[in-house]
């Protein structure tokens, strides 16, 4: 049974091993999801049997020797015990790398980082969660979370935007979304086809479907370009900037404060962020 | 904190002892292109040893945040960090690198601490040395000022007949014993002082205003797009003026392989700012974003770095005047003196 430990022949000392902020932990592959062409959703638990502990919008480090690591948002919610989930998108040879992986291998994590959603401020409020793309991943960490906490908020709204049908992550989660009561939940493509009955247009379409009280928290992760439209929006509805959550998507390398690559202005995404305050960055002009 | 002073003709053979006990690294010569540049490189000779020098072709950070460190090793499934700190007694650091290496110091250690570089700063000794010979592109004496040097070990200043020896901590204590040392006089302290007071006079380039005006202007020109489009205009984003930079820590991060296809490691090496991919990120179906996709939004970047960005953290700007961007910079467009004097009041 291959274990990750350090055997360090004596010369790293202790402290360097157990405060050292690049040494991975191994995880276990609980089960592996083939989602869309690109995308593969992994059921991780970690080798030791420990829980990983977390907030919803944290990122992780995940990575093999050999190859690297990518950071990616865990896509899960820590009150669903045990096990955490992780979503990679094939793009490069980490993430190929990763997906190759079957159930029963084993991947390395490090982390968690950075800060998540303020869950203090989001209590006791009505919460939309606008999701564009892969950014349904690190918030399905908040989404789980308020389903599973459904008390602590008053309504809660969610718009989810993909390209296509075909793009669609989590189908499991959807039907179940589509039919709650517990959420409102919307969902936009930007091109159909002939099989989609839902409605067609970008995400800030949804805000036609249903009315937002200028009170609500808002949490917003998508690819660039959608931070801009989705702002104006909630700008004409009224929602107070301090009360948008921006989760932010940056080449995060070290994931602890020190590489730099994913700086804006003097901001480091992977430890002031991934979860930023709209009214905290709308004066640095890197942002969005 | 102690005054010693030791003689010129006891100087090789307090360097021979040093060298025996320890590993010493310090500046010195090497010839490139007939001209006669400095390095800090380990000492086996003490003949070889350069207190004259004016700069190092790079800083002496790389002693403890190399160009290129294993972070970690693997053997199959097994996974090894890869700190092995060496004992080693820095010799010679000019007074501006030590304000450097003082900052990379809070840096590395701030939020997560950083064991890769700090177990080696640790280790280590560090012995300033006054500035015996000016560079051409200084300007320490007029940047920073508030920041006074800090985190070393011990500073020696050469006078007449011999050098100050200021032994500030336990470990710069220790050296003594490799050495004939007696008390510093006053009048031989009073030198050491004068020594010092006479290169700030030299300096041949002189950053204008304070510190916090510096950081207001260049914060309040960041806007001002054809400002930085000018700068920039000549830059090859070659990074030579981050990677000869005291004071930049950013780095990359690759795995490789033996060819044995069983062990390897996780290497960090220096990155730069400047160079194009450096905030670029793939979404996947060959789209990417880069979020400092422009020359001038890059340079601008390491501008409120150096003059702005960390001004807060560090007590004053993370430039320490050292001039060595100024003379790596294939286009000469680098020069902070020059470019943050041309920058208006806010």
């Amino acid at each position: 049974m291959p274990t990750t430990t350090c055997a360090c022949g004596g010369k790293a000392a202790a402290k360097d091993v157990k405060d050292n902020i690049f040494l991975p932990k191994e995880a276990k592959i609980v089960r592996v999801e083939k989602t869309t062409e690109m995308e593969r959703i992994f059921t991780l638990r970690l080798a030791d049997e420990s829980q990983m502990k977390f907030e919803p919008g944290q990122i992780l480090e995940v990575g093999l020797m050999g190859y690297g690591e990518i950071p990616l948002g865990l896509a899960s919610s820590p009150t669903r015990e045990k096990t955490f989930d992780i979503v990679v998108r094939s793009v490069g040879r980490v993430s190929q790398a990763l997906n190759r992986l079957q159930q029963g291998d084993t991947l390395l994590v490090r982390g968690p980082w950075g800060k998540g959603f303020p869950l203090e401020n989001l209590r006791g409020h009505d919460l939309l969660i606008i999701a564009g793309g892969i950014g349904l991943c690190p918030t399905r960490s908040l989404i789980q979370y308020a389903l599973d906490r459904r008390k602590e908020f008053k309504r809660f709204i969610l718009f989810y935007g993909a390209r296509d049908p075909q793009q669609q992550l989590f189908l499991a989660d959807l039907a179940d979304w589509r039919k709650s009561q517990d959420v409102e939940y919307h969902e936009t493509v930007d091109r159909g086809d002939p099989t989609w009955k839902g409605n067609v247009g970008v995400i800030t379409s949804l805000f036609s479907k249903t009315k937002i009280d200028p009170g609500t928290r808002v949490v917003i992760c998508g690819p660039p370009i959608m931070f801009k439209f989705v702002i104006r929006e909630l700008e004409k509805l009224g929602v107070a900037r301090a009360n948008i959550y921006l989760d932010l998507e940056r080449r995060m390398k070290c994931g602890v404060g020190k590489c730099g690559h994913c700086q804006i202005n003097d901001k480091y995404v992977c430890t002031d962020g991934p979860v930023f305050a709209f009214s905290e960055i709308e004066h640095l002009e890197e942002a969005i | 904190m102690s005054f010693h002073f030791i003689k010129d003709q006891d100087f090789p053979a307090f360097l021979s002892g040093l060298i025996k006990a320890r590993t010493v690294v310090g500046p010195v010569a090497k010839t490139s292109r007939q001209q006669e540049k400095f390095v800090f490189a380990r000492l086996t000779d003490p003949a070889a040893l350069r207190l004259d020098y004016d700069v190092t072709i790079l800083p002496p950070k790389k002693e403890f945040f190399p160009p290129k460190q294993n972070l970690l090793l693997f053997d199959g499934p097994r996974v090894t960090p890869g700190i092995e700190p060496e004992e080693k007694v820095l010799f010679g650091v000019h007074p501006y690198d030590m304000k450097a290496l003082d900052m990379t110091d809070a840096l590395f250690r701030e939020k997560n601490e950083d064991r890769n570089y700090t177990a080696h700063r640790e280790a280590a000794t560090v012995v300033v040395s006054s500035v015996q010979k000016v560079s051409p592109r200084a300007f320490w004496a007029s940047i920073g000022t508030e920041v006074k040097p800090k985190g070393h070990d011990a500073w020696l200043t050469k006078v007449a007949g011999g050098c100050v020896y200021e032994a500030v901590t336990a470990k710069g204590e220790a050296l003594l014993q490799h050495g004939k040392f007696a008390a510093a006089s006053e009048e031989q302290k009073k030198a050491a002082r004068r020594a010092d007071e006479e290169a700030a006079r030299q300096c041949p380039e002189k950053l204008q205003g304070t510190s916090a005006s510096n950081a207001k202007k260049v914060r309040a020109a960041f806007s001002r797009e054809e400002l930085w489009t000018k700068f920039a205009q000549d830059c090859f984003s070659c990074g030579s003026c981050n990677t000869v930079c005291p004071t930049c820590y950013c780095f990359d991060v690759q795995d490789w392989w033996h060819v044995d296809q069983n062990t390897g490691g996780r290497t960090r090496t220096w990155d730069s700012c400047l160079t194009e991919d450096f905030a670029k990120i793939s979404l996947g179906a060959g789209a990417q974003e880069n979020f400092r996709e422009e020359r001038a939004e890059r340079f601008r970047h390491r501008f409120m770095r150096k003059a702005a960005y960390l001004n807060e953290k560090l007590g004053g700007p993370a430039c320490v005047g050292c001039g060595r961007c100024s003379a790596a910079c294939t286009a000469d467009i680098a020069d902070p003196t020059a470019v943050i004097n041309s920058i208006p009041e806010a």
